[in-house]
């Protein structure tokens, strides 16, 4: 009888590690995986298969943003960097810009740069940006333009992670603890 | 040909930074006599490479006994200074400009990341990480108050 119930204990115990949930927001059922087709911070035209093979995090954001873009990427960054070096070398980011207008691969490049090599920034037309907003249910809306033809962007604030296959995993929110967005990050890596 | 436009440029541009220091010295001077009831604390200027707009984060504290209202900002080092407030609902960043921000009596209001900052936008020259921007900030009672922003990166924050 003991016996039994330990074996039923164990087994319950198990079945929990193993269906255990991310400590983030779960999408892994509600967002499709990742595909695209952009333009990379070197100027050159990229599919998304291009990064399978390693877990991805992404964000939508634009470079004439001056507060929440930056500290959004730089706490990202400083979440990684306080890994171990093979979780740390695992992962890559990319910045996706909503704003291609004013955000060429010559900007995005020299503002990625500033956050650490796993960054990397990706533009394109409209037209593709929109296929991949459109893909992940993202809105974004250009704000009205001042005298020097300068202009807000509102955009999606999640950072979403990918695992190597490409499949959507979960979603970092600014309320999620840092502790709980670096323990998800580094089970991502560990996941096959 | 070339030279000589880049010349004349360059002439403007010292002009134009000389004019802004001997404004930000004569009102520095007034600001002295003027704004002891307030104090900043903690003035820093999140900037990137290139010509990225800036974020200038800082806590103003009002020790006076009457309320104050900060109206503007303004810096020779930018030729743009906005008060601004970003803010978060529904899964969507948003971000936009203030005309003012009363400070009551006793009050420290926080200018912090993801929250209110100064948006500091085209920059008149490079500025390097540890460099110092002399700011002055604009009170709706003609106050006027000079603060020294250090130069950090985001990624230090």
């Amino acid at each position: 009888m003991y016996k039994l119930l330990l074996a039923a204990l164990t087994s319950l115990l198990l079945a929990g590690c193993s269906d255990q949930s991310w400590r983030t927001t779960d999408v892994a059922d509600i967002m499709p995986s990742l595909d695209f087709s952009l333009v990379d911070d070197n100027g050159d035209n990229v599919q998304a298969d291009e990064y399978l093979g390693k877990p991805t995090l992404v964000y939508f954001g634009y470079t004439f943003c001056p507060d929440v873009c930056p500290i959004t990427l730089a706490r990202l960054g400083d979440a990684i960097r306080q890994l171990d070096d093979e979780t740390r070398d695992e992962i890559q980011v990319l910045f996706i810009s909503v704003d291609p207008a004013r955000d060429t691969p010559e900007v995005l490049k020299r503002y990625t740069n500033a956050f650490g090599p796993e960054f990397t920034g990706l533009t394109g037309d409209k037209a593709d940006i929109d296929a991949i907003t459109n893909r992940y249910r993202i809105a974004y809306e250009y704000g009205e333009e001042n005298e020097n033809g300068d202009y807000l962007v509102t955009h999606s604030s999640a950072v979403f992670a990918f695992d190597r296959e490409g499949n959507a995993q979960f979603l970092v929110r600014d309320s999620h603890p840092i502790t709980d967005v670096q323990a998800d990050i580094k089970r991502l890596t560990e996941k096959s | 040909m070339a030279n000589k436009a880049l010349n004349v440029t360059a002439q403007r541009v010292t002009q134009r930074l000389a004019l802004s220091a001997l404004a930000l010295l004569l009102t520095a001077g007034v600001a002295q006599a003027q704004t002891q009831t307030l104090e900043v604390s903690n003035a820093r200027l999140s900037l990137l490479p290139g010509n990225t707009p800036g974020a200038g984060y800082f806590e103003l504290y009002n020790t006076g006994d009457e309320a104050v209202t900060l109206v503007g900002a303004k810096s020779p080092a930018f030729d743009s200074v906005e008060i601004h407030v970003s803010s978060e609902h529904d899964g969507m960043a948003h971000m936009h400009e203030l005309t003012s921000i009363e400070i009551a009596s006793g009050e420290r209001f926080e200018f912090a990341p993801k929250g209110h900052h100064l948006m500091f936008m085209r920059r008149v020259e490079p500025l390097n990480i540890g460099d110092d921007v002399d700011v002055v900030l604009e009170f709706s009672d003609e106050q006027q108050l000079p603060v020294t922003f250090n130069v950090v990166s985001p990624a230090s924050m």
